[in-house]
């Protein structure tokens, strides 16, 4: 089990990260969202060692891994860029670690060759080893970078946007892969990356990082269903989020004045939240019984496939997204520069104290 | 410019250029070959080797005395050699000390880059007097070596500092992560990577070591290193057998050159080819 706890880094005046508190669990996929600059990459350089923390204790099954070089941490990494060894061929690469360690290096040829070749074949390169690794192609490098990892049975691994150089195909394929290949070994994956869709695909538990902290950890379904705060909600693309002030036991937004769950003290900030996909919408003279709405001018439809994705902009500012599912539409024909209700069940809004953050 | 006349200009310019850096070292080659009565310049009276068997001390006596250079170029070469290990291994260390930005390394930069800069004659003067000073005795693998250390070694730094700068850092890490300790990930990383820019920051402090003349004459000593002892000859009068040393080191310099080539060939090249074929194996 690994565990951070009030981890801080500065790069100067900039806070990277926060007193961060987080724990990875043993045999489990844990994937760490945050977006461009939140830091991600940070936390795991802290965790392998290139970088020192200026707080806060790291803490690998019960040792204190802070302060210790790198070499020492048993901690696997496997890079965004893939950092594979340019000279030195597939297998070599493998073969690296096994033979160069510090310590439990493998002295006989035959060991380190059949651990080469088992590693090779978990990551379905097998008759690949001779080749060059400018002679591969991006999946398969992302594959020898995993292989080399893995080969020297490292305590957890940590994928730096492992995906992130592939294209959209291979990554779907390698998402299934590294799945399965961490549920063979037992061991522990910490895969950071920007994708809100990756993130959920992936992890068992998945962990928000926004202003330096970890501000949700839990199921890809729990969280997706239930963020528990405005970050995480963000994080997802899947939240419209509405901030305001509490006027008799109403919130007072952009999009309006819109009621809300639970009762709070008039003046308080709050923020709601409503997913892209629990929205109706329907002229202005036809909501339905029994549903909150709010008026939005509709300003363009954006088709992706099996959903299609239309904006609205209230009167206010406020920009509302409303996902459509292909396989069951349920939005009207829409026109451009029209106003129209947008409305959704009472029970579908969640509420956050506090202001924007 | 029309884009037709550029290219006849552009090939014009270019040979004008190559004419101009080997024609002086073809007209020492041809009069090389000069007869046994000819002199340093045309016509040739005869072709022959005479030149070449007299620097070698094969022919008869003559009325011209040996070229002395046996020993100076011995002294040169292992001159040279001493001062391409020294620059070479202190060029890779200060560079890598550099890929850090630590505390006043913009004037440290500068500080190393003045061994290149300053007049030869004046740094030569200098280490003379000091030496003097101090009571060190001159010599060509003392005083004379120091200062061509201090010539060869900005070279060899900013050689790694540019191959360091293009070094992607990230594979380094990943030998760390893998439990390799920095020692060796220095010898069986980073150095192999960076082996194409030690070779040519070699080449650089070899060549530059081996003709050094001005911080080389006042603090050689005695015993003369091989620029130095030519330039002795030049003041007595000249003779082809000049010519014929000349030709034997450019000869010896393009030898290395080649071996500097293929060794680039043998560590930059991708490793495509080399194992082409291996996909029937899978």
């Amino acid at each position: 089990m690994l565990t951070l706890s009030g981890i801080t880094r500065r790069y100067g005046d900039a806070t990277a990260l926060d007193g961060l508190s987080f724990t990875v669990p043993d045999d489990a996929y844990v994937s760490l969202l945050g977006a461009s600059g939140s830091g991600k990459t940070t936390l795991l350089r802290l965790i392998a060692g290139f970088e020192e923390p200026d707080a806060g204790q790291i803490i690998l099954d019960g040792v204190r891994l802070d302060g210790q070089p790198p070499h020492r941490r048993d901690i696997g990494f496997v890079f965004q860029n893939f950092a594979l060894f340019p000279h030195l061929t597939v297998e070599e690469n493998v073969a690296f670690g096994l033979k160069y360690r510090e310590s439990n290096a493998v002295a006989s040829a035959a060991e380190v060759a059949e651990r080469t070749q088992a590693a090779l074949e978990l990551v379905g390169l097998e008759g690949f080893g001779h080749r060059g690794v400018g002679e591969i192609s991006g999946g398969q490098r992302q594959r020898v970078a995993l292989a080399r990892t893995l080969v020297t049975e490292p305590r957890i691994v940590l994928l730096d946007e492992p995906l992130g150089a592939l294209d959209a195909n291979l990554r779907d394929r390698m998402c299934d892969e590294l799945r399965a290949i961490r549920e063979r070994l037992k061991v522990s994956f910490l895969h950071v990356t920007g994708s809100e869709t990756e993130a959920l695909t992936m992890g068992d538990t998945v962990a928000v990082l926004a202003g330096g902290r970890i501000v949700q950890s839990s199921g890809s379904r729990a969280l997706f269903e239930a963020p528990l705060n405005a970050s995480a909600a963000k994080h997802l693309n899947a939240w419209n989020i509405l901030s305001g002030t509490v006027e008799k036991d109403k919130l007072r937004t952009n999009a309006g004045i819109l009621p809300v769950p639970g009762s709070l003290s008039d003046g308080q900030s709050a923020q709601i939240a409503l997913r892209f996909d629990r929205i109706d919408v329907s002229d202005a003279a036809q909501v339905p019984e029994g549903r909150h709405h709010f008026e939005a001018r509709f300003l363009t439809g954006e088709f992706n496939g099996p959903t299609a994705l239309s904006f609205f902009r209230t009167a206010d500012g406020a920009l509302v997204q409303v996902v459509d599912h292909l396989s069951s539409p349920r939005l009207p024909r829409l026109e451009e520069g029209r106003t129209y209700a947008l409305h959704y069940r009472p029970e579908e809004v969640l509420l956050f104290e506090g202001a924007e953050g | 410019m029309d884009v037709r006349m550029l290219r006849p200009a552009l090939a014009l310019y270019t040979g004008a250029f190559l004419a101009f850096l080997y024609g002086p070292m073809i007209v020492l080659a041809i009069l090389s070959f000069q007869g046994p009565n000819g002199g340093p310049q045309f016509p040739i009276q005869e072709w022959s080797t005479y030149w070449y068997r007299h620097l070698l001390g094969l022919t008869e006596t003559s009325r011209v005395s040996q070229l002395p250079v046996g020993d100076s170029l011995l002294r040169s070469l292992a001159l040279a050699f001493m001062t391409t290990v020294v620059s070479v291994v202190l060029g890779t260390m200060s560079a890598e000390a550099f890929r850090t930005r630590f505390r006043g390394s913009g004037p440290v930069f500068y500080l190393v880059i003045l061994g290149m800069m300053v007049p030869g004659v004046l740094v030569g003067l200098g280490m003379a007097l000091l030496s003097n000073v101090l009571g060190i005795e001159r010599a060509w693998w003392g005083t004379a070596f120091v200062l061509h250390v201090v010539y060869t070694y900005p070279f060899a730094f900013l050689v790694m500092l540019a191959i360091f700068n293009r070094f992607d850092r990230s594979v380094e890490e990943a030998s760390l992560s893998l439990g390799v300790s920095p020692a060796q990930t220095f010898r069986r990383v980073t150095f192999p990577i960076i082996f194409p820019g030690v070779l040519s920051a070699a080449l650089f402090s070899f060549t530059l070591s081996y003709d050094e003349f001005s911080r080389t004459l006042f603090t050689a000593g005695r015993d003369l290193t091989l620029p130095l002892s030519i330039y002795g000859t030049f003041s007595v009068e000249i003779y082809p057998n000049l010519f014929a040393f000349g030709v034997l080191t450019t000869l010896f310099s393009f030898t290395l050159l080649v071996i500097y080539g293929l060794l680039m060939k043998r560590f930059t090249g991708t490793r495509a080819g080399r194992f082409s074929g291996q996909e029937a194996v899978a």
